[in-house]
Order: C-alpha cells, then sequence, then structure tokens
C-alpha cells in the first residue's frame, strides 16, 4: 500500500502534477471558467510561466545545489535521515509553508516588492492558467526550491515528496476556477469538514479573495489571506478572512494589460504602458494611496 | 513610497512569533524522545555514502 502512495507521490511531482494542471486547465477553459479575459497576451504570459521554471529554475537549482553541498557541507550528507517520517513531515510542511508565507506576504506589504509579485495578481481570472504565473525574480527567489534541496541533500528527501505533493495539490486546488469547495458550505454533513477545512487549508473562496480587484463587494480581500498550503498563518497573524463566497471580479483595477515579456522580467524588460507600474518611470505601486490619507492594513 | 509604521511593527512581532513557530515542530519531536526513551539517531545510523 505504501509503496503505492509512494509511486502516486513520485510521479505526481514529477509529471504528474503538470498533467493534472493541464487537464483541469482545459476543463475550466472547456466551460467557459475565462470567461473573455484570456487574450493572446495573458495566454503566452501564463504558458511562458507554466513552462520556464519547470524546465529551466528549478533543475537548475536543484543540480547546482545537490552539485554544490558536498563541497561545502561534505559531512552533511544524509545526516537527518533518521527523523522519523511523521516528525519529519511536520518540520518540512511548517519550515516551507510558512516561509513561503512570509514570502508572499512580504511582497504585498513591502512596496518595493510588489513589482515582483504583480504579475500573479494581474490575471483578471482565476484557474490553472493564471496558477503558475510569476515574475522570474519572484521564482528565481522562491525560497520552496532552496529548502526542498537542502532538506533532500540532508536526508529528509522522502518527507519532502510527500510533503510537496500535497502543498501542490491544495494550492492549485485553491487557484482553481472550479469551485470545489462549495459543497463543504451547503451540504450539511459536510459542513463540519468545511468549518475545519477553510481554517486549516486554502480554499478557492479564501484564495479567491485574495485575487480580488475590490474589497468593495464585502468578499475580496487582497491585503490579506496570504497563506499557500495552510491557512491557519493567517489566523494566528490575523491577515486572514474566512468567506464561503467568490468575489465579483479578479485582477487590478489598474492594470493595463502590459507586454507578457514585461510582467515575466520587469526590471530587466520594462512596459512600454504610459503610468504602469511595470514601466520605466511607473508608480511602485499603482492604487498607492495619498501620502495624507491613512493607509488600509491587512489583518486590521 | 514607505510601509506604514503599524505594518512595519506587525511585521517585526509576528516574525519573532514565526521564530517558536519553526521551532515547534523540533521541540514536540525532542520532547516525544525524551518522554518515550528513544534514540533514533544512535539506533537508525544516517544511510551514507561516506564508507
Amino acid at each position: 500500500m505504501l509503496v503505492h502512495i509512494e509511486t502516486i507521490f513520485r510521479n505526481l511531482n514529477g509529471w504528474g502534477l503538470p498533467v493534472i494542471m493541464l487537464l483541469v486547465g482545459i476543463i475550466e477553459f472547456a466551460y467557459g471558467l475565462y470567461e473573455n479575459h484570456w487574450t493572446k497576451n495573458e495566454k503566452v504570459l501564463d504558458i511562458v510561466c507554466f513552462v520556464v521554471p519547470k524546465i529551466v529554475v528549478r533543475p537548475f537549482v536543484a543540480y547546482v545545489g545537490l552539485l554544490l553541498f558536498p563541497h561545502l557541507l561534505p559531512d552533511a550528507k544524509n545526516a537527518f535521515a533518521w527523523v522519523p517520517f511523521w516528525w519529519g513531515f511536520a518540520i518540512i510542511a511548517v519550515a516551507d509553508d510558512l516561509t513561503q508565507y512570509w514570502y508572499h506576504r512580504l511582497h504585498h506589504q513591502l512596496p518595493w516588492l510588489w513589482r515582483f509579485h504583480r504579475t500573479h495578481h494581474s490575471a483578471p481570472y482565476m484557474g490553472m492558467a493564471m496558477a503558475s504565473r510569476q515574475n522570474i525574480i519572484y521564482t528565481i527567489f522562491f525560497s520552496q526550491i532552496y529548502l526542498t534541496t537542502t532538506l533532500v541533500y540532508l536526508g529528509l528527501g522522502y518527507p519532502v515528496l510527500f510533503v510537496t505533493g500535497v502543498k501542490a495539490l491544495i494550492t492549485t486546488g485553491a487557484h482553481s476556477s472550479i469551485k470545489w469547495d462549495k459543497p463543504f458550505y451547503t451540504i450539511k454533513w459536510l459542513k463540519p469538514v468545511g468549518w475545519v477545512m477553510e481554517r486549516l487549508i486554502s480554499t478557492p473562496a479564501t484564495h479567491h479573495a485574495h485575487h480580488a480587484d475590490t474589497s468593495d463587494d464585502g468578499v475580496g480581500y487582497y491585503k490579506g489571506n496570504f497563506g499557500n498550503m495552510f491557512f491557519i498563518w493567517d489566523l494566528i497573524f490575523g491577515t486572514g478572512i474566512i468567506t464561503r463566497q467568490y468575489p465579483s471580479g479578479y485582477g487590478i483595477k489598474h492594470y493595463k494589460q502590459e507586454e507578457w515579456y514585461a510582467q515575466f522580467m520587469w526590471p530587466i524588460f520594462k512596459s512600454k504602458k504610459e503610468g504602469s507600474e511595470l514601466a520605466a518611470n511607473g508608480p511602485m505601486v499603482g492604487d498607492a494611496l495619498p501620502p495624507e490619507a491613512p493607509a488600509v492594513v491587512a489583518g486590521s | 513610497m514607505k510601509t506604514p509604521v503599524v505594518t512595519q511593527k506587525r511585521i517585526l512581532r509576528d516574525a519573532v512569533i514565526s521564530i517558536f513557530i519553526y521551532a515547534l515542530p523540533v521541540v514536540l519531536m525532542l520532547l516525544s524522545f525524551k518522554i518515550s526513551g528513544q534514540r533514533p539517531w544512535k539506533d537508525k545510523p544516517a544511510t551514507t555514502i561516506h564508507k
């Protein structure tokens, strides 16, 4: 049994997840869930962001890391292989996801970091197409790939395999335009499960709220809900709002359909769109409030 | 554009709390070893290629 589960997760972390994303993406597209928002510019950006990290960035980091570690830390190889599986699972789940919570939160709360994460929020739709959509700098400094490579070298590769698999399923599920969590809020006997689920992990409802283009509808909460796999970080730090509804619109209000290469490669390539955050002389944050107005802080 | 002071303070406060959260599973694991008397690092030596 365990062998079968292991095989599933090995395949999931290899070719499985991209295939699942492609299949779900096709279903979303077929059902018209991207409406008329998936323009040529958005398509190119989504596809480039889906492919490049998988075939260039992650393999490169893993290769260089596993090449460097034996020289830098020759005695540390498999040093923690004795850690029991479930403890390894818990340690890695917390270390990985809390680190990503912070990486994500700081990109929203520190204005100078926002433009590295903006690409993920510029999509005016939710779904598999935009789940991998990130600026290349955000992807390169993404903590998870370095943490995973290090832990594999230290002998925790086995729990890493399962944590990354479970996490990938939860985070891609939270981005899906298929509102699979709805039955947990409407079917009576599933409601207790839903209550626990929406507090423990990211769901389409809570994560869609994070991708909302406004908070005026009483659902959107783009200044919070930073959790990726676990939602509990948002509850602990007061940056989360639990909702069972879905926002009226997605993306960013000041989106100017910037060129895909500018969104992918900023600040290496800049946008030619006047007034864009990604333009050479563009504002750091497009919807920044005037200095005299009090800033709304996430979690307040 | 500057980060509001209140946000800076919250970031600092939450970062300190995070240190304890990071340590929690490690501490709980060591506590469980202490209670159960297990010494897995002795019982199950690391599989290493350095033979």
